[in-house]
Order: C-alpha cells, then structure tokens, then sequence
C-alpha cells in the first residue's frame, strides 16, 4: 500500500513529477485549472538549447 | 514468415474520425480497395475507432471473423496506438499483430482541397500498411529482475543527498568516494551564498546523517574499477582500502562533481598575491589578513573562450559572495569585481547582487578584447562608461576560474560506458527533458559531474537523480516493449563491434562464443532505434516489427 | 503530455481546481472542484466538428489573443484530454440565445447544456504544488507603449507567430500588417454582399451600375424610386471600394518582419515591478531570434540587455552560435523608449554604453522578454494549501531544502517556486517527486519494519 499523491499544475514541473511518481506506482492525481495539459511550453514553439519542438 | 498465406486473415478498420478524415476522403472507395487487398477477410468503416463503440467493433471482428492481423487506418500512432495494441490483446490476439496508417495526419489534413489525391495516398497508405500486417509476428514484453541496491559513485553534497534519498525510502545505497573524506567541495568552502551557511557545518550534519544510517554502505578512499551487466543487474567490483569488493547493484548515480580550473601563467597568478577564488574560499574560513585593503576580482578567466567557450554558472554568485564576505571581515577594504555579464540569475543571486552593491562592493564592465591587466601593485582596466583606463590599487587579486571537469571523468565515462562532452562533463539523455538520466537506462547523473551547479542547484539535482533511479527500485523489475533489436542471423555476425560503438543505449556488447565474437542484445537496455540494424552490414541484426522484410513488403506493396 | 494523459497510475482532473485541504503529511484531504465542460467527458471523442459549426467567434488564450477560437473549444490542438469545453461567458446557448449548433453537429451526442460541476474529495500522503507563472503586462511601462504599438509584442506572443501551428501559420507577419489584411477581408466581405445586390438591380433594369450612374448624376431618372435605391446602393458600394482599393495597395507592399528587436529584462531586475532577474528570458529571446533567422534567411535581430545571462549547459556556445550564424547583435544596455515611426515601425531609444551615445534605430518589430511574473491566485492557492509565499508571492523554500514548502508534506517545483528554465524545471519535479515519495511510500517501510 502507497499513500496517493496531489499534482497541482500540468505544465512541464507538473507533469514530470507525476511521470515519476507514477512510475514508481504511486497514484497521482493530477489538477489542471485550464482544459489541458501542457502549460507554457506546449506554447512554445521551439526550445533552447536544442531548437526541438516543445509538445 | 507464415508457412501457410492462406491463414492470414486481416481485418481493416477505417476510421472517420468524425469529419476529420471522412470529410476530405471517400471512404466508400478506400472501404472497397481495403476489400480486395491480399489477406484482406474484413473491412469495416467506423465513425470513431478510438471510441468505446469502435473498440468493440475491432474486438468483435477478432472474434467474430477470426481475425489474427488488425490494421487501423485512422490517426497517427503516437495518440492511439497503445489503446488499439491493448485492445487487440483483449480480444485474444498478440497486440504484436497489429499495425496502424496514419491517414489523418498524411492524407486528410495535408490534402484538404485535393479530396482525390489524398484518397488516393491513402489507398498506398493501407497497401503498404497490410502488406507489413501480413508479416507481423507476436512479440512478448520482456522483464527483467532489479536488485533492490543503488550505488552513488561520488560523495560531494550532490551524492550525499541522492544517498539519504534512497536510504529514506528504504533502499540500500553503497556510496563510493575516492578521497579520505566525504563533503566534496563543501570541504573547501567557507560560507555558502546567498543564505551564508557555513559550509563545513554543512557538511558535518550530512556525513553524520550518511554514515549513520542502517542502509547505507560508505566507501572511502575507494574507486569502482569494473562495472558490468545493465539495468537491474549491475556487477560492480569496488577498491577499497580494505580489499576488493563485488557488489550486486540495480541502479547507478554517477555525482563525481567538477573541479576547480587552476589559472597556470593567466594574469600572473601565484597563489600568493593572486589567488582563485577556491583559495579565497580558504582565506576566508582562517580569516582574511587585515592588512587586506584593496582587491580585485577578475571574472571569466579561463572560459568564455575559445579553449572553453561555456560560462561556468557559478563564479559571478561565488565572487560576489565572497566580496560582502570580505567586507563583513575587513570593513575597510575596497572590493572591485571587473566582469563581462554578471550570471546572477534568478531571485536569490540578484538579491545578493543588489545586496552587494548597497554593501560597496564596485563593479566594472571589461572587454574581452581588450581584458584587465594586473600589475605589482594594482590592475588596469579599461572603464567603457568612462571611456579611459583606470588604475585599481590591489594588494590581493581574485581569478574566478571555472569548474571544470574532474581529471578522471573520461574514466568514469568508460567504466560506465556513457557518454561526456566536449568539455569532459557528462551527457545527460536530453538537454531539457531528461537532465538527469543517461540516455543508458539504469544510470543517473547529478550535481557538477553534469554541469557547474550552486548548493541549491546541486541538493535539488541529488534528490531528483534518486527519483528518476528508485523508479526501477520501487517496480523491482524493468519492462520494456519487444520493439527491440534482435540478432536474426547470428552465422552472418562477424562481431566487428561497429554496432556496439555506434549504439547511443549501450545496449549491445561483443561477447565471445563457440561460434567465435558475436554481437549480444542487452534486451532490457535496447530502445529499438534500429542504429545497429541499419548499420550492420552483414545484415544480422534485426529489429522486431520492423524487420528488413516487413519494410521490403512494404515499399514493394508502394511501388505496385 | 501523452504519456501523462495514458499512465494507468495517474488520474487527469483538468478543468478543475483545488478547493480545500485539510490535514497534515502522510494524510490530507482535499476537495477539487471539476468544472463543467458542458461535454461528456466519455462520449467526447476530441474529432472538433463541433467547434467547426459553433457560430461564436472568441480571441483564443492559447494563441495570446493573436487568432481566435469559437465558443466550444479544445484548448489547443494536441492538448489532453482533447475533450472539448463550452466557454460559458460565450456559448449563445448558455446565455440564454437560441443556439445548440454544437449538440446537433456532435456525431457522439456528447454534449450536455445541464450538466454541472461536480465535486471530488481526494486523500492523498503528500501535495506537489507546481502552479506554474504568469507572462508579466509590458502595459504597466508606460515608456515601452505596449498597448499602443501595434508591432510591440511580447515573447510568448512572438512565439506563437513563430509557431506553424500559430495564427500566421509561423510566418512573421506583423501585428499591424495582420490588421490591415483582416480590415480587407472585411471591406470585401461587404463588397461582395454590395456586389450581389447590385447585380441583381443590373440585370432587372439590364444596365450596368456605372453607366445607369453616370446618367443618373447627369440629372436622368430623378423621380423613379427604384433606381433612386439602387444610386444609393452604388454610391455607399463605392464609398467601399476606394479605401479597399488603398488598403490593397497598402498590403501589397507588406513583408513579413525582418528586422527584430528584443528587450531584455522588461519587468526584471526593475525597482518598479519586480527587481529579480527572470533568468531564462535572454536565452528565450536568443532562440526567437535564430528560429526567426530560420524562417527568414534575411533576418537581423539586436538583443539588447544589461548583461546576457547565458548560464546554463550549452547556453554560452549557443549564444555565439547565434550571433555567428542568425545576424544575432547583443547590444550591451537598457532599453530608455519605444516610439512608433513612419510604417508602424517601433523606434527603440537606447543608450550605447560601449559608445557613451544616446542612440535611435528603427525596426520592423520588438519582442519584449517579459518578466515571469508569479502566477494570478497563487495568495489564493498558497491559503488554500497552506503554504507559506516570499516576498514576491513565489513559494518559500531554502537553498538546503528546495522544494519543501513551509508546511511538511507539501512540495513546489517549477516556476512556482522561482523563476527557471525547462531542464530546471524539470530536475527539480524530479527532486519533488522524491520528496513526496518518501511519505507515499512511508506505509510499506512500516509494513517492512514490522516485518522485520
């Protein structure tokens, strides 16, 4: 038995860290206030340093 | 190869994704060509295959027509394709046996306003997808074992905190330094910025919580000699000075830290009158001699140039730093900081900038092209704002060198097989979405080893460096897709290693067998990039689903 | 994104927002409100005929106001879930108008005007907050003329015009270009409807307009009440077609913008606003400019900045390769004024600390490299979670511990916590991760310990 976890926010910080902890079988729950996922950096076009796409 | 084609029965469904294919494609054309493909048995049109209604549909075809090859011809793969996989298993079939066209993304999208031509892409689209259909083979996931036992390889602060991590979560860790004590640079450090803790006392509560705990094994004056196996099943032979030890390991951090550049023959540098800023550090700590009145720092010496063109992050926050240290011990002295960009980024460092600057610490822009220069008794410097050199009075002058790479990162590198840079730091997997983990399953990096980082920067990469590896720890096992390389042809394998150099995961090892030198797929470590099948020459390697005949039958079912 | 939207181990509440939490690490409850989308979540299959038909036209957040949406929406095409949403300050229906366009175009029947927010009650051993930050309003300096300038934009409205799958289709048309072209539209929208008119009035009087309005000026037909109309009509549709005709001539000469100008620090390391420094907006603005190279070979862009903090791994080099290879000039300074010139130009007014001179120079476009500024309702947030802020309203933590919050058992990473870039952002989720983690597995080291 693991305790679930609370993810506030579903930018890239968000989204990392219940990749983690979902990975480790932990059960996250994910809150976005906006209708998806993604946050500034599905805004961006491309990235720095690498020029890749940000989605 | 199926020995019997007439067992092949294929099941096509087209999606129409609700108007988004349907409405720029004629589906009732793309229906009957499906039809009259070879193998084809079924062919359905569905509104929405992802939907619950349209995976029914797929299951009940499985079942209902004995299909054993499904084709989807809907969206793109990335979206959809693991939902379609599950859903073939569901019903019975190897979700192996299934292939997707993406004839949303590169038929209806593309061709808006050419209706016919992107009918008629979609048709080869389909033709091409089936053709491969008919050769799939089931594939099963592979897994592997872990051992439960981390190995920190560098006891800095970086590696110090990744161990604690682990041991708080329950994991064993065996933390290898190759100095006499644990602490890293902390050991050399007087006060940190910008919170001004003292970096000894620091480093005394985490060695005291490191070497107290149940779980944690430390090495020092110890170096790991020999690393083999891969993910989960590490091999680890460590010197210590109490014998060799082998270790069984699951996972590794590699937090060997950076090193501080020594300015040989660079603004007639000493060690006297002209220091670094690490030998500032230990001034500072014994207490800076009174007679003390006039310094001048020098930033960027020895990087941003073309020997070492990156700026090495935390020099400016340290010289500032340093400078109010100097003059909360000498109140007196005057502090100059002759710069080209002052790094002080985000809140804190800025904080302290602006600190420094109520605090009388004097900063002036140089020109690389035209740098200070530090003479017996002061430095010149050329003021841009006031357009004239201007002569500092310096009794101590401070070079704020880079941290550069440890002597012995390119060994580390080869130890663990995993890649450094061109300034010897080590690679991460990705810059930005994989900072720290290797592109090599099963081995993390953290702190300098990785790139110049401040206390804060170093503790938060340590911590998170022991999340990215307990994954694997908490699972007890790795998974991976059977999408990998395979050595098809194992007599037509020459062992010549171009594979093993060429391959980015460390997934392939020569090893030597009754046949003589042959390639070994580390099934576990591979990514199914397909670098070593398209480089061997030989064509012995292979990679599942996508094997050179599969693509073959594709392209011809193009050129037809 | 994806693989967040698929993990059976991680359940997506988007379109909600935390509510209460009660309770201390190891247990907190939490309420989180699911806001309504007016669509059934498990019917909606993201296909987006719906919002093809829906007839209300709204500005589109997620292109920064550059292009628009309509009233139902997914908020950005690859976005998950691409469950689709009613605006309800917009949907016609929802306010009270005869509409539901939507309902009858969904082939899934997945929308639902009733259907009502609900709420969820979640127990969970540890919070990770990572609210994220907002783009700070370049409106608030007066001197930068954001709100009057068209051709001023900031950073993150620059990228979405950089963006293929932005409102100019990554060209880099020009704000006051754009409007131009979208007055044209219009102007011929109402041509055409003019048009259709009159060609109806020439083919029941089997005349055309010029010439029945050239006699009709000359004194003819004064007293027939049909064509008396139908003078009128012509004339109003020439009163159109001259300044289309000027606009036209206008557009003609239009190019996309080639000579770029970046702001630095417009909202950092300013007593006014906020005295830190943003730490990734030099790097934002040096890749704008390359990818803006990459669009347009001819492109020049001066970065102008106090210093250009180029810190992080591969940063520097890539600063030079930028000024090698894309016409990238860093121009050491701070930016005194943004004035508009002759063809909507920005004039930007600098002063040249490497010359000691006061200096103008004329651009086709300036992207400001606003300030991340903490995120709006994050006080909010902080009350709600309870959580302690610094002065600036980012989460507090120290340099020792840096993602834990005031409260044990609530984490920050991100932006939340401080202002950084992704490869931070994402390091110190991880960090997070590992410190919520250390309490969700906190039950089996019991069990393990008891074992034992």
């Amino acid at each position: 038995m693991t305790k679930d976890v609370l993810v506030i926010g579903g930018g890239i910080a968000g989204m990392q860290a219940s990749l983690d902890l979902g990975d480790m079988g932990i059960k996250v729950h994910l809150v976005e206030k906006l209708p998806s996922i993604g946050g500034k950096m599905a805004q961006l076009d491309k990235t720095f340093p690498t020029n890749d796409c940000a989605i | 190869m199926p020995d019997k084609k007439e067992d092949i029965r294929i099941g096509v469904f087209l999606c129409h994704c609700g108007s988004n294919i349907a409405g720029y494609l004629n589906m009732e054309e793309l229906e009957e060509f499906s039809k009259k493909l070879p193998h084809v048995t079924f062919v359905q049109r569905n509104l929405y295959s992802c939907s619950e209604g349209g995976i029914n549909e797929i299951k009940k075809g499985i079942k209902e027509q004995n299909l054993n090859r499904v084709v989807v011809a809907s969206c793109t793969p990335r979206t959809h394709e693991p939902l379609f996989r599950s859903s073939c298993g569901e019903a019975g079939l190897n979700p192996y046996l299934f292939e997707m066209v993406n004839i949303r993304d590169q038929c209806s999208w593309v061709h808006m306003q050419e209706k016919e031509d992107g009918t008629t892409k979609a048709k080869d689209l389909i033709r091409m997808g089936v053709a491969k259909a008919a050769l799939l083979e089931p594939q099963e996931p592979i897994m592997s074992e872990v051992q439960i036992r981390a190995l920190v390889i560098g006891g800095g602060i970086a590696g110090m905190t990744a161990t604690l991590a682990f041991a708080n979560r329950g994991y064993e860790v065996v933390l290898v330094e190759k100095e006499e004590a644990l602490g890293g640079m902390l050991n050399h450090l007087s006060k940190l910025g910008p919170t001004m803790t003292d970096a000894s006392a620091l480093a005394e509560e985490k060695v005291r919580a490191v070497t107290g705990h149940s779980k944690i094994t430390v090495f020092t004056k110890a170096k790991v000699t020999l690393v083999q196996g891969f993910i989960g099943k590490y091999k680890v032979d460590i010197e210590t000075e109490s014998g060799n030890k082998n270790i069984d390991i699951g996972v590794i951090v590699v937090a060997t830290g950076g090193r501080a550049f020594v300015p040989e023959g660079l603004y007639g540098y000493d060690g006297k009158r002209v220091i670094t800023q690490l030998e500032l550090e230990v001034l500072l700590k014994n207490g800076l001699a009174s007679a003390i009145k006039n310094v001048v720092m020098i930033q960027c010496v020895g990087s941003r140039n073309e020997e070492r063109p990156y700026c090495s992050r935390i020099c400016c926050q340290t010289a500032v730093k340093n400078a109010m240290l100097i003059r909360e011990q000498n109140p007196d002295a005057k502090v100059s900081i002759l710069y080209r960009d002052m790094q002080m980024y985000g809140v804190e460092n800025e904080e302290m900038f602006r600190d420094s600057k109520v605090k009388r610490v004097r900063y002036i822009n140089y020109d690389p092209a035209n740098p200070p220069e530090v003479e017996p008794d002061n430095v010149r410097v050329y003021h841009a704002l006031l357009g004239r050199d201007m002569d500092l009075a310096a009794d101590l002058v401070v070079l704020s060198t880079p941290i550069v790479a440890q002597d012995d990162a390119n060994v580390v590198s080869q130890l663990l097989r995993v890649p450094i840079d061109e300034n010897g730091f080590f690679m991460e997997g990705h810059v930005k979405l994989k900072p720290l983990d290797f592109a090599t399953s099963g081995i993390f990096l953290c702190g300098s080893a990785r790139f110049p980082a401040n206390i804060r920067e170093a503790v938060a990469q340590g911590l998170g460096a022991a999340s990215r590896a307990s994954i694997p720890l908490a699972k007890g096992s790795v998974v991976v897709e059977p999408i990998i390389s395979v050595l098809a042809n194992e007599d037509a394998c020459r062992g010549c290693g171009l594979c093993v150099a060429l391959c980015p995961y460390g997934a392939l090892e020569i090893q030597n067998t009754e046949k003589g030198r042959k390639v070994h797929v580390i099934d576990v470590a591979c990514k199914g990039c397909g670098v070593c099948a398209a480089t061997c020459y030989q064509h012995a390697l292979s990679i599942n689903s996508f094997t050179d005949k599969q693509i073959e039958a594709q392209v011809e079912a193009f050129l037809n | 994104m994806l693989d967040v939207g698929r993990h059976p181990n991680i359940e997506l509440l988007a379109y909600s927002e935390v509510e209460n939490v009660e309770g201390e690490a190891g247990d907190f409850k939490v309420t989180v409100r699911r806001k309504t989308r007016y669509v059934e979540e498990d019917k909606c299959t993201g296909c987006g005929a719906c919002a093809e038909k829906c007839p209300t036209v709204v500005p589109d957040a997620f292109n920064e106001g550059l292009g628009d949406r309509r009233a139902i929406y997914s908020y950005f095409a690859q976005g998950i879930p691409s469950t689709h949403t009613i605006d309800p300050d917009h949907c016609r229906q929802l306010n009270g108008k005869k509409c539901g366009i939507c309902a009858k175009t969904c082939q899934a029947e997945a929308i639902n005007f009733d259907k009502e927010d609900r709420i969820v009650e979640l127990n969970v051993g540890a919070i990770i907050v990572a609210a994220g930050y907002d783009v700070f309003d370049p409106g608030r300096i007066p001197e930068y003329r954001y709100n009057e300038i068209p051709n001023v934009v900031t950073a993150i409205e620059f990228e979405r015009l950089l963006s293929a799958s932005g409102p100019t289709g990554g060209h880099m048309d020009r704000p006051s270009d754009r409007a131009v072209v979208a007055e044209i539209e219009a102007l011929e929208k109402k041509v055409r409807k003019s048009q259709k008119a009159l060609d109806k009035l020439e083919e029941k009087f089997n005349e055309p307009s010029a010439a029945f309005y050239k006699k009709f000026q000359a004194g003819q037909y004064q007293d027939d009440e049909d064509r008396q109309k139908w003078a009128d009509k012509y004339a109003a549709h020439l009163a159109v077609i001259e300044p289309l005709e000027e606009l036209k001539k206008k557009a003609a000469g239009f190019t996309v913008a080639k000579r770029l100008a970046f702001i630095q620090c417009v909202g950092s390391r300013d007593f006014r606003f906020y005295p830190f420094c943003s730490g990734y907006c030099c790097m934002h603005s040096i890749k704008e400019a390359m990818i803006a190279h990459e669009h347009e070979p001819e492109t020049t862009s001066s970065i102008f900045g106090m210093d250009i903090r180029a810190v992080g791994k591969g940063f520097e080099e890539y600063k030079i390769r930028g000024g090698n290879n894309s016409n990238i000039t860093y121009v050491r300074g701070r930016v005194a004024e943004i004035t508009e010139g002759p063809n909507n130009n920005p004039i930007v007014t600098y002063e040249d600390t490497r010359e000691r001179k006061v200096k103008s120079q004329e651009f086709d476009m300036v992207v400001l490299a606003t300030a991340c500024a903490p995120i709006k309702g994050i006080a909010a947030l902080a009350k709600t979670v309870g959580v302690e802020l610094d002065k600036y309203n980012f989460i507090k933590t120290s340099s020792l511990s840096p993602v834990d919050t005031t409260t044990p058992g609530i984490f920050v990473c991100g932006c939340a916590e401080s202002p950084m870039d992704v490869p931070e952002s994402v390091a110190q989720a991880s960090s997070a991760a590992e410190r919520a983690a250390e309490i969700a597995f906190q039950p089996e080291l019991e069990k393990e310990k008891a074992v034992a």
